[in-house]
């Protein structure tokens, strides 16, 4: 067997263990954005901090809970049609226009209401959940079916795929939605996966 | 329980009689399927796209000459020749009758354009543009094709889809003609034209497309180079010429 020179050995095995290192780094980012939940996972920064929980959470007995708005009371067209749509400035007058907010930081946010309100321009809300543009989602055949099937209201059933939003403060992706996660669930209750049904 | 779908054959019936070469067809399938504008140099290289175009041939010596027009677009063959040559099934047959191209997963290798027999196949050679104005123009329903993609006429498959999730939603049925009774379908190319000239339906559904059962039989009917036996699944009619004397081709 040839001697191997330590003057070889050492650096072979610090830059092997740092060149280790870096690949394995490189591994878990891949790995993660490759099968986890999209980077930036915490969700976009809205331009008015909105919060569900105040809206849409349980109405609670001493006063505490949300209003217990349902879901579809706001996401209007979600059982019409493909986008679940995001409510206009309007809709959020009926009650804003009255309701001014009880502490500081809702004051402020619900000023921001009503400035936009009165210049006449839509709120440019971030998206949270965003397929690419060559996949095709309709929200309507889901929760019809997903409603019909587990014998809940359709605003029920919106927490299989967003998780409890009546209980987030900021909206947050809960659930991958990549092809692999979609055509599972497909498959389970035979619904179609042919291609030219998510993507044309 | 899943929606109950029914089973589809998608057909078209191009009745060459009633071509007056207008192309409403042609600028309809522009707008609604984002095809970016072409230009004169992408015609002068053979690099313009038209999932429907209208060929023009002259019949006959000046001054007894005729237009000629023939509607061209992808025949969604039932035996597709663009098929088995894509190394990576971005092109497949579907249970519609449809020749899918799935452009995410094209790699833009071409053969399946080298392939087709009608040159109904276009590939995107340089990053689609369109004019500031026309930007909000853009069809959601339909995938903006980046560069290095190929393309082809999908018969208006993002309509198929709203009409047939329309029909799941109301529990009518789909069919030629929107009505109280019926959610109605029709390609981009079909609702533009002025003539006639195009009909689209479901082989299996003559019910609700009566116009396409009744033309798919006619005795003037024909298909483009059904020799190559790519058993395509548009049907054209011939065009019905009084002067024409008896004349055996190809003899
Ligand atoms: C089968 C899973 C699924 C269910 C069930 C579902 N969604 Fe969605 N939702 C999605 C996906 C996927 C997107 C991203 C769509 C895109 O980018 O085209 C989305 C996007 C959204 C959006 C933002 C974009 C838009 O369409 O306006 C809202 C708002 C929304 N969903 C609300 C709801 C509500 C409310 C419900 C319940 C009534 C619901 N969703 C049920 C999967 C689901
Ligand atoms: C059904 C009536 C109603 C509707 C509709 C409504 N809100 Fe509210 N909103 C309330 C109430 C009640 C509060 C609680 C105010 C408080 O006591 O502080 C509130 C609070 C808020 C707050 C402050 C929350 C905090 O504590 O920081 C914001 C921001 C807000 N709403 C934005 C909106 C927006 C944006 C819309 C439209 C999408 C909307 N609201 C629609 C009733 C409504
Ligand atoms: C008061 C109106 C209102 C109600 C009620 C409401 N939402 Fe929303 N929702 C909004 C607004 C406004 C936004 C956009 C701001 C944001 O993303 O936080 C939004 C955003 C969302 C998004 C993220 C959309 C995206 O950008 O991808 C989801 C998911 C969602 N809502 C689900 C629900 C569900 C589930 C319920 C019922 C539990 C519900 N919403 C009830 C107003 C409402
Ligand atoms: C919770 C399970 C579930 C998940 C997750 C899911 N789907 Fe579905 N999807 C279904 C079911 C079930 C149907 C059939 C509904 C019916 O026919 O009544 C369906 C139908 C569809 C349809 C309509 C099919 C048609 O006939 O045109 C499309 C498009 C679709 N899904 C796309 C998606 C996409 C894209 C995703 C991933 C972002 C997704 N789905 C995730 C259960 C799911
Ligand atoms: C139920 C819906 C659905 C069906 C059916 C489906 N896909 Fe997808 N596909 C998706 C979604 C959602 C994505 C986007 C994943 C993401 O967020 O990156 C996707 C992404 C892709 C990508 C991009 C690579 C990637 O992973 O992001 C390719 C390629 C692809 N699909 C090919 C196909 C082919 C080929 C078929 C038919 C065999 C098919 N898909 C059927 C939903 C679907």
């Amino acid at each position: 067997m040839p001697r191997v020179r330590p003057s070889i050995v050492v650096p072979l095995v610090l830059f092997g263990g740092g060149g280790l290192a870096v690949l394995g780094v490189a591994v878990f980012f891949l790995a993660n954005a490759w099968f986890g939940v999209p980077v930036g996972a915490q969700g976009p920064v809205q331009p008015i901090a909105f919060p569900h929980t105040v809206h849409a959470g349980a109405p609670a007995e001493d006063g505490t809970g949300g209003l217990g708005l349902s879901c579809t009371f706001c996401h209007r067209n979600v059982e019409q049609g493909a986008a679940a749509t995001v409510p206009a400035v309007e809709q959020c007058m009926f009650c804003h226009a009255a309701v001014g907010g009880t502490t500081e930081t809702a004051q402020a946010e619900i000023q921001k209401l009503r400035d936009t309100a009165k210049v006449g321009e839509p709120i440019l809300w971030k998206r949270v959940y965003r397929l690419p543009d060559h996949v095709q989602f309709v929200h309507d055949v889901h929760v019809r079916l997903l409603s019909q099937q587990q014998g809940v209201t359709p605003s029920e059933t919106c927490s299989t795929c967003h998780g409890q939003v009546e209980t987030m403060i900021k909206v947050t992706q809960v659930r991958s939605l990549k092809m692999g996660d979609c055509v599972d669930c497909h498959r389970q209750y035979t619904a179609p996966t042919d291609c030219a049904i998510c993507h044309y | 329980m899943v929606t109950p779908r029914r089973d589809r054959k998608w057909q078209f019936v191009v009745d060459m009689d009633r071509c007056s070469g207008c192309q409403a067809c042609v600028v309809a399938c522009q707008a609604e399927n984002n095809i970016p504008i072409n230009s004169e140099a992408q015609f002068n290289q053979h690099r313009a796209v038209e999932w429907i175009r209208i060929e023009r041939y002259w019949e006959g010596e000046f001054p007894n000459v005729k237009a000629r027009f023939l509607p061209v677009l992808c025949q969604q063959c039932g035996n597709a020749p663009c098929e088995p040559v894509c190394p990576v099934y971005a092109t497949y047959h579907n249970n519609e009758g449809l020749n899918v191209q799935v452009y995410n997963r094209c790699v833009g290798t071409r053969y399946c354009q080298n392939n087709c027999p009608y040159h109904i196949r276009f590939f995107n050679f340089w990053e689609p543009v369109w004019p500031e104005s026309l930007r909000n123009q853009l069809n959601p329903d339909v995938t903006v094709r980046s560069r290095g993609i190929m393309e082809k006429c999908t018969f208006c498959v993002q309509r198929i889809r709203r009409a047939e999730l329309d029909a799941a939603r109301t529990g009518k049925p789909v069919g030629e003609r929107g009505s109280e009774q019926e959610v109605g379908l029709q390609p981009a190319c079909v609702q533009a034209c002025p003539t006639g000239t195009l009909v689209f339906g479901d082989l299996n559904d003559p019910e609700h497309f009566p116009t396409l059962a009744k033309l798919v039989k006619h005795e003037r009917r024909f298909r483009l180079l059904e020799s190559l036996g790519t058993e395509p699944n548009v049907v054209y009619l011939k065009k019905v010429d009084l002067e024409a004397k008896e004349e055996v081709h190809g003899a």
